[in-house]
């Protein structure tokens, strides 16, 4: 009869338990990398700045790893002990539902592979010189600092990921080239990219066959990956979202599709914890002004200081504004704002009469945003009368300031998107604006602003207070400044509610929100925020 | 980058053949540096083969060894999937893809099958872009019956007609023979309801001829409609193209026919070998009408044309009352014999041309159905997690 001892049988349960859990550390890992864009710079200083490092998750398998390495504990024990840590971590994380899980990318399924490879190699090559005792040692460390595997994987890749983009790039790039006849406007900007895209492409659609980057596709990979995917032969505009997180960001897109077409909607202050300055802002969104061939045309929003400041001499360029302070070559002038939408008038110097036009959408930006596109039309030779009937149609934009009843009788206004401090001011203004029942509005604040963070989220708390009746605030991030605000203002602690996430706050607004009452959602945080 | 353009043909109908004709004489007239394209044979068990062989008319005498020289296909009914796909994959990879995807579609099939809708519905499932009239226009316009129905709701002038099902007749027939005599009297035409060509119709002009034609036209169908003769008519069809936003109409054409009624003989026989399809049919192009007729006749064509939300190329067939000078809209053809090329060639159209703004107009009406479906509304009460992702409006 063979005797096996626990001492054996204990760690071998171990390592399979910590092989599991390492399979879900792994993979809550990576889909914080996908959501940093993949990149480990970005990735790292989420980390830092989350409390990740203390999580009890990893707190819980230092101890694991401890009792395994003390060695007045005997090696079934410690390794129980551990056994029953990763069991209970791997019930968790399988239990919590992230708000924006891992997409299995073919690039996050090579990380995957690659992370575990590693494991495997660490855990057999140790296993195999000392033990099965070091083995499990092995596995609970990378447990505790599975992020260090995670980005030696990504950075393991780096050349495979380099060569995959360089064919895809290269094939995007010939399928461009077979279509001369294709004409390619860039949009960029701090704000209302989206939502100019969104408009243009609805006009144009009125006179050509179009062709957008499709939502959130506004990086290099992105166009690459419409044009390869999406892009017809019969397509005759091609409408191309550019998007940046660092200076080149924009000058890269327009390497490879060549516009001859470009609106900058927006220099302003988002982003600032890449940027730094604002001056860098716009010189990042100029990227696309400059890389305009001499016949090409660059229409920009002289609303903007730093965009009003900035000569164009590459290109012909027009410039337009809603505030009428002059310099400006097109303007919308007589906005008048009713319960179906909004009327404006288009006067340019280039325009024989002024040209009305009437829309469902709401907000001054959103006026600002049509603006440009229909500027756009007009040069591509869309006749107005059709760029009328197609302003009349467009329909608001999911999560763009977007005007909805629900069955309840209550009002939403969905602002869900990346806010930024002019937008959810013109936000709480069209709440303000909605007196029948409360105003309510929930929200986290406001983020990536860099050093002026607190001070935009505090200006933000004031406005809630100026704006609405009743105010729920999502999280901890901002919620210091956005408190220091609203009291500073003067708004009744009875009406002021705080909430640690969006299921609180939408049980709270169950409790709270009544028929004809009117409630913003303004901002949207992803897991990485909490 | 060329836009690829799947030309569909054959098909389950009695129209099969001519059907062939049409969609090579379309193939070859495709402006080859703009489009490329692939031919799609339905065969007349309801199969689909593409092939070069396809391309060439004499290779048909011979239909099995034909079929040995292309390939067996398939498409998903699924939306956005515009693949063609082997039915019969082979070798060790078994790669069922043919690396062949259809940009657009133009359907060149006449009949049951092909015109009245119901090939259209598959291409509507599959949302890609075709030229011609979509499920109910293409079904409005195959039923005699309801699309005299619709014409008439509208106000545009149809003969008076009874209609009636085969099993109706054989129930009720007394009564349905009561009814076409009292309120059509005699002459009068039987028809059935679905069928093209000109088959299973017959003129009675007295109850034993109504009895004996009906009969023979429930052979064929189990729609029947009987249609007051005019009985000095002529006969001028109109093709119309566009959609019902913008379309224009050609110059008319007067068919010579041979006896009372335009026969299949007539129209597909006549003149040569019967290759020539709808084009050898004698026919006097532009007809012999005066000014206000003719303007008149291509209004009414149009009309009828935008009333059945009707798309790309048909072809209305009027009669008019020689007697009286009235005008009727007889019948409208969504896909007309030939494509009724030699009617647009005679108005100015080339039939490159022609095809060029079939595949534009396929394009433009897929525009349209997508700005329909663009908002979805979200109920955010019902979800548990407020509003859906955040953070990926990076500046």
């Amino acid at each position: 009869m063979t005797y096996v001892s626990l001492d054996l049988i204990i760690p071998v349960i171990l390592a399979a338990t910590a092989s599991f859990d390492l399979l879900k550390v792994f993979g809550r890992d990576l889909m914080m990398l996908q959501q940093n864009s993949y990149r480990n710079e970005r990735y790292t200083r989420w980390f830092s700045n989350s409390g990740e490092s203390t999580s009890i998750g990893r707190i819980a398998c230092c101890i694991g790893l401890l009792f395994l390495l003390v060695h007045h504990i005997p090696l079934f024990a410690g390794a129980a002990i551990a056994t029953i840590i990763t069991i209970w971590q791997s019930v968790r994380l399988s239990r919590v539902k992230y708000k924006k899980p891992l997409v299995w990318t073919a690039r996050a399924k090579r990380i995957y592979a690659v992370m575990i490879a590693l494991a495997v190699i660490a855990a057999t090559v140790f296993g195999a010189c000392f033990g099965i005792k070091i083995l499990c040692v092995t596995l609970m460390l990378q447990l505790v600092v599975s992020p260090i595997v995670l980005l030696a994987a990504n950075d393991l890749l780096k050349p495979v990921e380099k060569a995959i983009n360089k064919k895809y790039y290269n094939e995007a790039a010939s399928i461009l080239a077979s279509m001369p006849d294709l004409k390619i406007v860039g949009i960029t900007g701090s704000y209302g990219k989206t939502s100019t895209k969104h408009y243009l492409n609805r006009i144009l659609q009125e006179h050509f066959s179009t062709m957008m980057t499709p939502g959130s596709f506004n990086t290099t990979m992105g166009v690459i990956r419409t044009v390869r995917e999406h892009l017809q032969p019969y397509n005759e505009v091609f409408i191309v979202e550019m998007g940046a997180k660092q200076p080149g960001d924009i000058k890269e897109i327009c390497d490879l599709v060549h516009p001859s077409i470009g609106i900058i909607t927006a220099v302003g202050e988002q982003h600032l914890e890449s940027f730094k300055t604002i001056e860098n802002v716009q010189r990042t969104k100029f990227e696309l002004a400059d890389s305009l061939p001499a016949d090409g045309t660059i229409v920009i929003n002289n609303d903007f200081p730093f965009v009003a400041n900035r000569e164009v001499i590459n290109a012909g360029c027009i410039r337009y504004a809603v505030s009428n302070k002059g310099g400006e070559d097109f303007s919308a002038t007589d906005i008048e704002y009713g319960p179906d939408g909004t009327r404006f008038t288009v006067t340019g110097k280039s325009l024989a009469t002024p040209l009305e036009f009437s829309t469902k959408l709401v907000g001054e930006c959103n006026v600002s945003n049509l603006l440009a596109a229909i500027i756009v039309a007009l040069k591509l030779g869309v006749p107005a009368d059709k760029i009328r009937y197609a302003v009349g149609q467009i329909e608001q934009v999911e999560h763009r300031l977007n005007l909805k009843r629900t069955p309840g009788g209550i009002t939403i206004i969905d602002d869900a998107f990346n806010s930024n401090p002019q937008g959810s001011k013109m936000a709480l203004e069209v709440l303000a604006m909605m007196k029948q029942g409360k105003r309510i509005v929930i929200t986290p604040g406001m983020i990536e602003l860099g050093n002026l963070q607190e001070k935009a989220n505090e200006e933000f708390g004031k406005n809630i207070a100026r704006c609405t009746d009743v105010a729920i605030i999502v999280g901890h991030y901002n919620r210091d400044a956005i408190l220091k605000g609203v009291a500073s203002e003067g708004m009744s602690p009875d009406n002021i509610h705080t909430a640690d996430s969006f299921n609180e706050a939408q049980q709270l607004l169950q409790h709270i929100a009544r028929p004809g009452d009117t409630v913003l959602y303004e901002n949207d945080l992803p897991d990485t925020f909490k | 980058m060329k836009t690829n353009i799947g030309v569909f043909f054959g098909g389950r109908s009695t129209e099969h053949e001519i059907s062939v004709i049409s969609a090579n004489q379309a193939i070859n007239a495709i402006n080859r540096d703009k489009y490329d394209v692939t031919p799609i044979y339905i065969t007349k068990e309801g199969r689909w083969f593409t092939g070069n062989a396809l391309l060439d008319l004499k290779n048909y005498r011979d239909i099995p060894a034909l079929l040995r020289q292309c390939e067996e296909v398939y498409m998903r009914p699924v939306y956005g999937d515009y693949n063609l796909y082997y039915t019969n994959p082979k070798g060790v990879f078994k790669n069922k893809s043919l690396d062949c995807r259809l940009d657009i579609v133009i359907p060149v099939l006449h009949g049951a099958n092909g015109e009245d809708g119901t090939f259209e519905g598959i291409l509507d499932s599959i949302g890609i872009p075709y030229a011609g009239c979509d499920t109910l226009a293409s079904a409005n316009g195959m039923d005699k019956i309801t699309m005299k129905m619709i014409l008439r709701e509208n106000d545009i002038p149809v003969v008076d007609y009874v209609w009636f099902t085969d099993r109706q007749w054989f129930a009720d027939r007394d009564r349905l023979i009561a009814k076409t005599e009292s309120s059509l009297g005699y002459p009068v035409i039987v028809k059935p309801a679905n069928l093209g060509s000109s088959i299973g119709i017959g003129c009675a002009r007295n109850r034993e001829e109504l009895i004996e034609k009906v009969e023979d036209a429930t052979r064929y169908a189990s729609r029947i409609i009987v249609e007051h003769m005019v009985e000095q008519l002529q006969e001028i069809n109109c093709s119309v193209l566009g959609d019902c936003d913008e379309y224009e109409t050609s110059v008319l054409e007067e068919p010579i026919k041979s006896t009372d009624i335009l026969s299949y003989t007539d129209k597909y026989m006549g003149g040569t070998k019967g290759t020539k399809g709808m084009q050898a049919s004698a026919k006097k192009i532009p007809a012999d009408l005066p000014a206000d007729m003719t303007a008149e006749i291509q209004r009414l064509a149009g009309e009828t044309f935008r009333v059945l939300s009707c798309h790309g190329v048909s072809r209305v067939d009027v009669i008019v009352d020689r007697a009286t000078s009235k005008i009727y809209v007889n019948e409208i053809n969504t896909i007309p014999g030939s494509l009724s090329f030699y009617l647009w060639e005679a108005t100015g159209v080339s039939f490159d041309k022609l095809m060029d703004r079939l595949a534009g107009l396929a394009i433009k009406r897929n525009t349209r159905r997508g700005q329909k479906t663009f908002s979805f509304s979200q109920n955010i009460f019902a979800l548990g997690g407020g509003a859906k992702n955040g953070m990926k409006g990076k500046a």
